[in-house]
């Protein structure tokens, strides 16, 4: 089978797994085979994609906020808003392989495993970035800096920088294994509190490096007009890794309003990224780094988590699906059908559904 | 000011009474007028009763904090803590509430009528009566009314809120802009309250008598209400100036403020305490932007503590100084949250089950009231509306809803909604 060529512009769902209440994260395995997934059911599923096995794990007391695969060894975390982070054997199921218990004060919000898969590293509410031995468990360092919460983290591809964004808009960068604080990269564009706010409102929710570690995408969004609705300017911040300055603000074509919670760049140099709207559609969006306005993009509920298939030809997109239900209350003539939103993994094929045929695939 | 519409010469001696009633009341004496037995009112003016509404504009969510139910299908990701009272959780996001749980009372199944904020607000502050084609006062505007002052050299309404001050006449509805109330903004008094030093009292007292003059004559070819709002308006200045102490910051303990918290609804609260303390009777404090239509969850982690420390400060406050049995705290919104969870993971406008948080004048300690269906989306009892809520205040402020009317144009007209009743559950 030959690998089809990429073309964003042709991307077209090739794959939908439907889930009964709203999912937040939702990533492929390193090897293609799995899909782990979780969000308010307090569950993890792992979906097995060569047939319709699914797997489900139930330790989680709470939403499950962050998940990520081992790199090598058959190992996914998944961490919650209590700051509980479990290790799990995705193949083989069963219980926690491991538990930390207090991994944060509340949320874990991010999680990220080191491209040798040593380290899984996590951060959330407290702002302190914690290292953890991926073997165990057992804690490596703990890197403190950040005044707000943390949102995001990522690792650049030749595995020697680590990067955290938080509330406030700042970026900081640490050595991978020095876990020494290296320099900040300002973000704060991504924050807002305006006089009349009672709640600072946006924050650095995802970070992406390109795949020469030349480039970094900071994804949040901007001028947020209140801290109730929170809407804002979605906006991906690009900075130029070796200066540490910023090249380019990305813009969306569409109306959504909310932050990007997740992007990832194609091998090509294409950025995707991904954002929210209330109750109307949002857009998976792709650009060219060096231009502001996108390259292309495509008309889709809200979503919360992208992930790239090994095959990099093949995008998750965990879309959130309105049961009908949204709105304003006063509904009692549906109160036996007032159920919770749900959730459509999207697997986007990335390339034509020609070129799909050509290649056999 | 807010504006209020002319009324030229309509002839109804209610405009007369009514205002010699405010400056009656303003001077001294108990405006109760007509609308009670002597008997009444003097035992009303002997219970001095107050009341502090903490408004929530926009409304809070009943899961993140009264009516947590994590483990149903629409619970948040917060944590279920336990309270004083034996059973009863709250959600980990009122940790000082849920310490004085067993002091104040939380009503689960509000069920009210309007899922928007515009009309929301005012039909549940003036406690959505049956249309009568008059504009009812709000809760402030009319136990300013039927009660008037605590105390009789204080404003009997008072309201804080963030922003802007100035008399709000429109409150008052029928009522006239005499029971209007005087906002202070950012809690602070009228900018104009101190008198200049080159301005000695002698020659102030000559100058209100020279305005009252004009406003005399002024008034003698236009309608009332709108001289009364401005004549109202300075008065309860005149009244402040007189109290500057009540705004002085350097008076305050220190630790006061670090109980009640910095930010803007921990200092309105404290403030409004002070207020309490020195004899007003109804004080609204208002906070804005709890409209968690977008990231309901993180904003509810940074708001709903705004208001559990000072309110649980507050109670315990107000029980020290022996003040809670007359002293009614009513903490709301014009509605609470949906159980649905939408796509900017916020909660909308849910008036069909939400909760309230109340305490002392009579109000049950440690009594949780209402039955829901297990995902709290909906009421699985009585259902109370607005109306029922306003009976029940009403009651434990010592007036009969039953048999209180205000008299308007000759129409004598209900003070809450003819078919609701009193919340026995809730009160002692």
């Amino acid at each position: 089978m030959n690998t089809p060529v990429l073309d964003v512009k042709k991307a077209w769902v090739s794959r939908e797994l439907k889930h009964d209440r709203q999912l937040f994260r939702a990533q492929f395995s390193p090897d293609g085979r799995f899909i782990a997934a979780g969000g308010q059911d307090k569950l993890v599923h792992v979906w097995e994609l060569d047939g319709e096995k699914k797997k489900t794990f139930n330790s989680h007391k709470t939403w499950v906020s962050s998940l990520v695969f081992h790199p090598k060894a058959k190992r996914l975390f998944t961490a919650d808003y209590l700051g509980v982070i479990h290790c799990w054997n995705h193949e083989a199921g069963g219980g926690p392989q491991w538990t930390i218990p207090t991994a944060d004060q509340d949320n874990v919000r991010a999680l990220i495993v080191t491209p040798d898969g040593r380290f899984l590293i996590s951060g959330g509410d407290d702002a302190t970035v914690k290292v953890w031995n991926t073997d165990n468990g057992k804690p490596v360092a703990s890197l403190e800096g950040h005044k707000e919460c943390i949102f995001s983290l990522a690792i650049s591809p030749d595995g020697k920088h680590l990067v955290s964004g938080d509330l406030y808009g700042s970026v900081r960068q640490w050595g991978i294994g020095s876990w020494k604080f290296e320099r900040e990269l300002d973000a704060k564009i991504l924050h807002t509190r305006l006089d009349n706010f009672i709640a600072d409102v946006g924050g650095v929710r995802s970070l992406a490096f390109n795949k020469d570690s030349k480039l970094l995408a900071v994804g949040g969004m901007k001028e947020a007009k209140s801290n109730a609705f929170c809407p804002g300017k979605p906006t991906v911040l690009i900075f130029d890794w070796a200066t540490g300055k910023q090249k380019t603000e990305l813009r969306i074509k569409g109306k959504s309003d909310g932050p990007f919670n997740a992007m990832c760049f194609l091998e090509d140099g294409t950025l995707t990224g991904h954002t929210e709207i209330l109750h109307s559609d949002s857009e998976l969006t792709f650009w060219e780094t060096n231009a502001p306005e996108p390259l292309h993009s495509i008309k889709n509920g809200s979503a919360y988590d992208l992930s790239l298939h090994p095959d990099g030809r093949q995008l998750l997109v965990t879309t959130y699906v309105s049961g009908g239900s949204s709105g304003n209350g006063a509904r009692k003539r549906h109160r036996d059908q007032y159920t919770p939103n749900t959730t459509n993994l999207k697997i986007f094929s990335l390339f034509s559904k020609s070129a799909a045929e050509k290649a056999g695939c | 000011m807010n504006h209020i519409p002319h009324n030229h010469a309509c002839g109804n001696t209610e405009h007369g009474v009514s205002r010699r009633q405010m400056l009656g009341t303003l001077g001294g004496a108990v405006g109760f007028g007509s609308l009670l037995q002597p008997g009444i009112a003097a035992e009303i003016k002997k219970q001095n009763k107050q009341v502090c509404l903490i408004w929530l504009d926009g409304g809070m969510s009943q899961y993140e904090s009264w009516h947590p139910l994590p483990e149903s299908k629409f619970g948040g990701p917060f944590r279920s803590i336990k309270t004083s009272i034996p059973g009863v959780h709250f959600s980990e996001l009122v940790p000082e509430t849920a310490k004085i749980a067993h002091k104040i009372s939380v009503i689960r199944t509000m069920e009210t009528k309007d899922p928007n904020h515009s009309t929301g607000v005012p039909r549940i502050q003036r406690g959505d009566p049956i249309d009568r084609g008059v504009t009812y006062p709000h809760l402030g505007s009319a136990v300013a009314k039927l009660l008037g002052p605590a105390n009789p050299n204080l404003p009997p309404y008072l309201w804080i809120k963030p922003g802007n001050g100035g008399f709000i006449a429109k409150e008052a509805g029928f009522l006239g802009a005499q029971y209007g109330t005087l906002a202070l903004g950012d809690g602070k008094p009228p900018i104009h309250i101190h008198r200049p030093d080159g301005v000695s009292s002698e020659i102030d007292a000559a100058r209100n008598a020279l305005r009252l003059k004009a406003n005399e004559r002024f008034k003698a070819y236009r309608g009332a209400s709108e001289i009364d709002a401005y004549e109202t308006s300075y008065a309860m200045a005149r009244q402040l100036m007189a109290r500057k102490e009540i705004f002085d910051d350097s008076k305050m303990d220190p630790k006061d403020k670090e109980r009640y918290g910095t930010h803007p609804l921990g200092r309105h609260i404290l403030q409004a305490r002070r207020l309490l303390e020195a004899g007003v009777r109804f004080i609204k404090v208002n906070s804005y932007h709890w409209d968690t239509h977008g990231d309901n969850f993180n904003m509810s982690q940074r708001l709903i503590p705004q208001l559990d420390r000072p309110f649980a400060a507050l109670i315990n406050d107000l029980e020290d100084r022996g003040m809670l049995d007359h002293t009614l705290v009513i903490v709301m919104s014009e509605f609470g949250r949906t159980p649905i969870i939408n796509s900017r993971l916020g909660r909308d406008h849910w008036p069909d089950c939400w909760s309230i948080a109340l305490a002392g004048c009579g109000i049950k300690r440690g009594a949780i009231i209402g039955e829901t269906t297990k995902d709290g989306a909906f009421v699985n009892s009585e259902g109370y509306d607005i109306g029922h809520l306003f009976h029940t205040i009403f009651t434990l402020l010592g007036l009969n809803p039953r048999k209180t009317r205000y008299r308007i144009k000759g129409q004598k007209l209900a003070i809450a909604h003819d078919d609701c009743e009193p919340i026995k559950e809730v009160m002692q």
